[in-house]
C-alpha cells in the first residue's frame, strides 16, 4: 500500500519531470455521482419492485450508444451496426450526441491527449449511463501499452461496466458484450438508478 | 534476447559507390563546391551532406532543371545513439523519374537544421512531427508547434533511443479505489523494475 | 467553387469571425480528428487541423520488436488497407534480406489479397463518403454488405476479420484453402455488382453532384507540393500510379488502367475510387488465372530473421496513396528504425488549402473525400 505521506505529488518510479507530473494531474478519474431516481422517493416501497423491473427492462431494450469509435475497433463496431450483424434488432441505435445517449462504447486506444475529451464526454452523458470498453486497447492499453503516450486502459479515468476483449473483437463478441450489459442492468435494477 | 541476438554486423568498410551517370553525378555538377558522399543504396542513391549545406542542396534539388525533385516523399529523423541524430530526406522527381535519399547529420545537443518548408509545402507537417519525436529544431519553419504530442507534455522526445518503453502500470480499474490520484503509480517493491522491463526482456 | 461575396455598401454590418471546433468526437466517422475552423457567416476563412489524438507510437514499438512481431503494427496502423501495409513492410525486409525471395505462388497470393483489400477499402470510402454528405446509413449499409463478403474470404484465408498478419518476409504464413479460386471469383462478381449499386445510388444523383462538383479543388501543382498521392493526386489530373510507374513485385505482369480525373474536386475523387474497384477486379482475375502451384515460403527459412545491415525506402500504392516504409537495419533481429510514411498524413496536410473559401458543410465533404485513416495519420 503506497504511503501517501511519502510523496506529496505522486511520481513514477523513474525520474520524471514536471511535465509528466502535470500529466498525472490531468488524468485523474471522473467523480461518479449517480443520484437516486425520482420514482424511488415517490412510490411506496411495495410498488418499487415492479417499477424497477419495468424501468430496467425498458432501459436495457433501447440502449443508445454514442458513436465514439476511436481506432480500428470502430470499424468492427460499425460492422456490428450494419445489416450483417444487426444491432438495431436489440434496440441499439448509434447516436452522435452525448446528451441523448445511454452507453458509451470506447472502441480504440485512448491516448493521453484524448483523455480529457473522453472524461468530458462521459460527464456530458445524463444518468443512468454505462460504459463498454471494447477491445484490448481500451481495456489495458492493448498492443500499444508500452508507449508512454497511451493511457493503459480507459478504466483509469472513467468507470467501465463491460470489458469486451479482442483485437478487434468480432461483431459477435460485441453483441455478447451488449447482452452482458443488458443482464447487468436487469440484475442491479433495485440498487442503481 | 541473448547477447548473440544483439550483435550488430560491422558495416562494409567502403560503402559501394553509385555507378556513372547516376543522380549523384547530376548533383555534383549542379553543386560543385559542396562536399557530399555518394553511396549506392538498395533502391536509390544516398547522398550524405553536411547540415550547414542542407538548405542549399535541397534548394538546388528542387529548382535545378536536370534534377527537378518536386515531390518530397518523406522527411524523418533517425537516432544513432553515439553518432548523433540524422535527418533523412527522400525525394522524387515526376519529370525525370528519379529518386534520391539525402542524409544530414545533426548533433544530439543543439539539434538544429534549416527548414525546407519554403521549398515543399509537404515539409511543414513532416518537420513538425520530426521535432516532436526527436527534438530537432528546424530554423525558419513558419509554425513549429507540436503536431502529434499534446502541448503540455513535451518533456521528452519519444523516438530517441534513450527514452525507454513505458512500464506496465499496476493500478487498474477497481484497484484504483482510494488511490485515485495515483493512476500510473508503480509502488516500489511491487516487482515492476523499470530498468529490467525497459530493456526489452 | 470558392464563394466570394461582398456586402453592398448601404448594408454596413459589423461582423465577427466565429471559431467553431469540430471534433475530436464527431459523427463523421473518421476517427479522432479535430479541426478549428474560423467562419465568416458560413464561409470558412481558416482551418487549423489538430491531429495526434491517436498517436500510439507504432514506430517506437516496432523498433523494440522482432521483424515478425512488427507485422501486427502495420495492420493496426492502416486498418482499412492492412494487406497493403503488410506488403510494403515485407517487401522492405525482403530487399534487405535477398535470401528471403518469395516464391511465385506466394507473390500471386499476395497480389490477389492486396487488391481485394483495395476493393474493400474503397467500399468503405464509398460508404463513409455518403454518410458525410448526410446519407446517414444508406450508403454505409450497401458498402458494408460488400465488405462483409471480402472480409469473410479474408477470414477463411488468414483467420482474422480485420488484423490479418498473414504476410511474412519470404512469402505468406500458410497456404490458402482449397476452394480459394472459386471463392475469389464469387467475391469479384459480388464486388462488381456492389460497385454498380453504389454507382446507381450516387453517381447521377443530383444532390450528390451539387454537393461535390467544384468542391475542394486541389490543383496539380499544389497536390505535388503537398506530397499528396493516390486517388487524390489522380483526381487532380496527374497520371501517377506506383503500380505502373515504379512497379514492385509482379505488378508489371498485369494489364489494367489507371483512372484519372480532370478537375480535382470531390466528385472526381469519388469517380476515381469507384473505377479503381473495377480495375482491381481485373487484376484479381488475371492473377487468379496465372496462379501457379508451388511452395509459399522459401525452403530454408531461418528461425530468427536477421536482414543484412543497410537501409531501404520501399513504397507501395495503398488505396490512399503512397505508403512508404523506411527501414534501417543493423543486422539484428529488431529493426533499428522503422518509419512509416503514411499517405493519409500527407493528404491531410492539404486540407487547409482545399477548404478555405467553402461553406462549413463542404468542410466535412472535403474531409471525407481525403479518405483518411486516423491511425495512419498519427501512427
Amino acid at each position: 500500500m503506497p504511503d501517501p505521506a511519502a510523496d506529496a505529488i505522486p511520481v513514477m518510479s523513474r525520474p520524471v519531470s514536471l511535465g509528466v507530473q502535470l500529466e498525472q494531474a490531468r488524468l485523474t478519474p471522473v467523480v461518479v455521482d449517480q443520484p437516486k431516481a425520482l420514482y424511488r422517493s415517490i412510490l411506496p416501497g411495495v410498488m418499487q419492485v415492479p417499477a424497477d423491473y419495468v424501468i430496467a427492462a425498458a432501459r436495457k431494450s433501447s440502449l443508445w450508444p454514442m458513436t465514439f469509435g476511436l481506432a480500428c475497433c470502430a470499424i468492427e463496431m460499425i460492422a456490428t451496426y450494419m445489416a450483417h450483424h444487426d444491432l438495431d434488432r436489440f434496440g441499439i441505435v448509434p447516436w452522435p450526441s452525448p446528451r441523448q445517449c445511454d452507453v458509451m462504447i470506447v472502441a480504440g486506444t485512448v491516448t493521453k491527449k484524448m483523455a480529457p475529451a473522453v472524461k468530458l464526454l462521459y460527464e456530458q452523458m445524463p444518468n443512468p449511463k454505462w460504459v463498454i470498453s471494447m477491445g484490448a486497447c481500451a481495456t489495458n492499453g492493448g498492443p500499444y501499452t508500452r508507449y508512454d503516450r497511451v493511457l493503459q486502459g480507459v478504466d483509469k479515468i472513467i468507470p467501465v461496466d463491460v470489458y469486451v476483449p479482442g483485437c478487434p473483437p468480432r461483431p459477435e463478441a460485441l453483441i455478447d458484450g451488449f447482452i452482458a450489459l443488458q443482464n447487468k442492468i436487469m440484475e442491479e435494477r433495485n440498487r442503481v438508478g | 534476447m541473448s547477447p548473440e541476438d544483439r550483435r550488430t554486423e560491422a558495416p562494409p568498410a567502403e560503402p559501394p559507390a553509385p555507378p556513372e551517370g547516376s543522380v549523384a553525378d547530376l548533383f555534383k555538377k549542379a553543386l560543385p563546391g559542396v562536399e557530399m558522399q555518394a553511396i549506392q543504396g538498395v533502391n536509390d542513391v544516398i547522398l550524405v551532406i553536411d547540415r550547414a549545406d542542407a538548405h542549399k542542396v535541397l534548394e538546388i534539388a528542387r529548382k535545378d532543371e536536370t534534377l527537378a525533385f518536386d515531390f518530397l516523399r518523406n522527411l524523418t529523423g533517425v537516432d544513432f545513439e553515439a553518432d548523433g541524430l540524422e535527418v533523412v530526406y527522400h525525394l522524387h522527381s515526376y519529370t525525370h523519374r528519379h529518386d534520391v535519399t539525402i542524409r544530414a547529420k545533426v548533433p544530439t545537443e543543439g539539434a538544429e537544421i534549416a527548414s525546407v518548408a519554403d521549398l515543399w509545402k509537404a515539409a511543414d507537417w513532416h518537420e513538425r512531427e520530426c521535432r516532436d519525436m526527436f527534438g530537432i529544431n528546424f530554423t525558419g519553419h513558419p509554425n513549429l508547434v507540436p503536431l502529434l504530442l499534446p502541448d503540455d507534455m513535451l518533456d521528452h522526445f519519444p523516438l530517441r533511443k534513450d527514452v525507454p518503453l513505458a512500464p506496465l502500470e499496476e493500478w487498474q480499474g477497481e484497484q484504483l479505489g482510494e488511490n485515485v490520484a495515483q493512476a500510473g503509480y508503480i509502488p516500489p517493491g511491487s516487482g515492476f523494475n523499470v530498468q529490467a522491463s525497459a530493456e526489452g526482456e | 467553387m470558392a464563394h466570394e461575396y461582398e456586402l453592398a455598401p448601404e448594408h454596413e454590418l459589423e461582423t465577427i469571425d466565429l471559431n467553431i471546433n469540430i471534433g475530436p468526437q464527431h459523427p463523421a466517422t473518421h476517427g479522432v480528428f479535430r479541426m478549428v475552423i474560423e467562419v465568416d457567416g458560413e464561409v470558412v476563412t481558416d482551418v487549423v487541423p489538430h491531429i495526434g489524438y491517436m498517436h500510439r507510437g507504432g514506430e517506437k514499438l516496432s523498433e523494440n520488436m522482432d521483424y515478425r512481431q512488427a507485422i501486427g503494427y502495420q495492420d493496426r496502423t492502416e486498418y482499412l488497407s492492412q494487406f497493403n501495409a503488410e506488403l510494403c513492410y515485407v517487401l522492405a525486409v525482403e530487399k534487405l534480406a535477398p535470401a528471403l525471395a518469395p516464391p511465385e505462388r506466394a507473390q500471386y497470393i499476395r497480389i490477389i489479397l492486396t487488391e481485394l483489400n483495395r476493393i474493400s477499402s474503397h467500399f468503405m470510402f464509398l460508404g463513409a463518403f455518403g454518410t458525410d454528405l448526410g446519407v446517414f446509413g444508406t450508403s454505409f449499409v450497401y458498402a458494408f454488405r460488400e465488405r462483409e463478403n471480402v472480409l469473410d474470404l479474408f477470414e477463411e484465408v488468414s483467420g482474422d476479420r480485420l488484423m490479418y498478419a498473414y504476410f511474412r518476409p519470404g512469402g505468406v504464413a500458410w497456404d490458402v484453402p482449397a476452394n480459394f479460386k472459386s471463392r475469389v471469383e464469387w467475391v469479384c462478381e459480388q464486388a462488381l455488382i456492389g460497385a454498380s449499386d453504389m454507382d446507381r445510388l450516387l453517381t447521377d444523383n443530383e444532390i450528390f453532384i451539387a454537393r461535390t462538383r467544384g468542391v475542394g479543388i486541389l490543383s496539380a501543382e499544389d497536390a505535388i507540393d503537398y506530397g499528396v498521392t493516390g486517388p487524390m493526386l489522380r483526381a487532380s489530373g496527374i497520371q501517377q500510379d506506383l503500380r505502373k510507374d515504379e512497379p514492385y513485385t509482379i505488378y508489371d505482369r498485369f494489364d489494367f488502367d489507371v483512372p484519372i480525373g480532370t478537375n480535382g474536386d470531390c466528385y472526381d475523387r469519388y469517380l476515381v475510387r469507384l473505377q479503381e474497384i473495377r480495375e482491381s477486379v481485373k487484376i484479381v482475375r488475371q492473377a487468379l488465372e496465372q496462379l501457379p502451384e508451388g511452395p509459399i515460403l522459401p525452403e530454408r527459412m531461418p528461425r530468427l530473421l536477421r536482414p543484412s545491415a543497410g537501409e531501404v525506402y520501399m513504397r507501395c500504392e495503398d488505396p490512399r496513396g503512397e505508403y512508404g516504409i523506411y527501414l534501417i537495419s543493423k543486422g539484428t533481429t529488431q529493426p533499428y528504425r522503422l518509419r512509416m510514411r503514411s499517405p493519409s498524413f500527407c493528404n491531410l496536410s492539404a486540407l487547409r488549402q482545399m477548404t478555405i473559401g467553402h461553406y462549413v458543410a463542404d468542410a466535412v465533404t472535403i474531409l471525407g473525400s481525403t479518405d483518411i485513416v486516423l491511425c495512419s495519420v498519427d501512427r
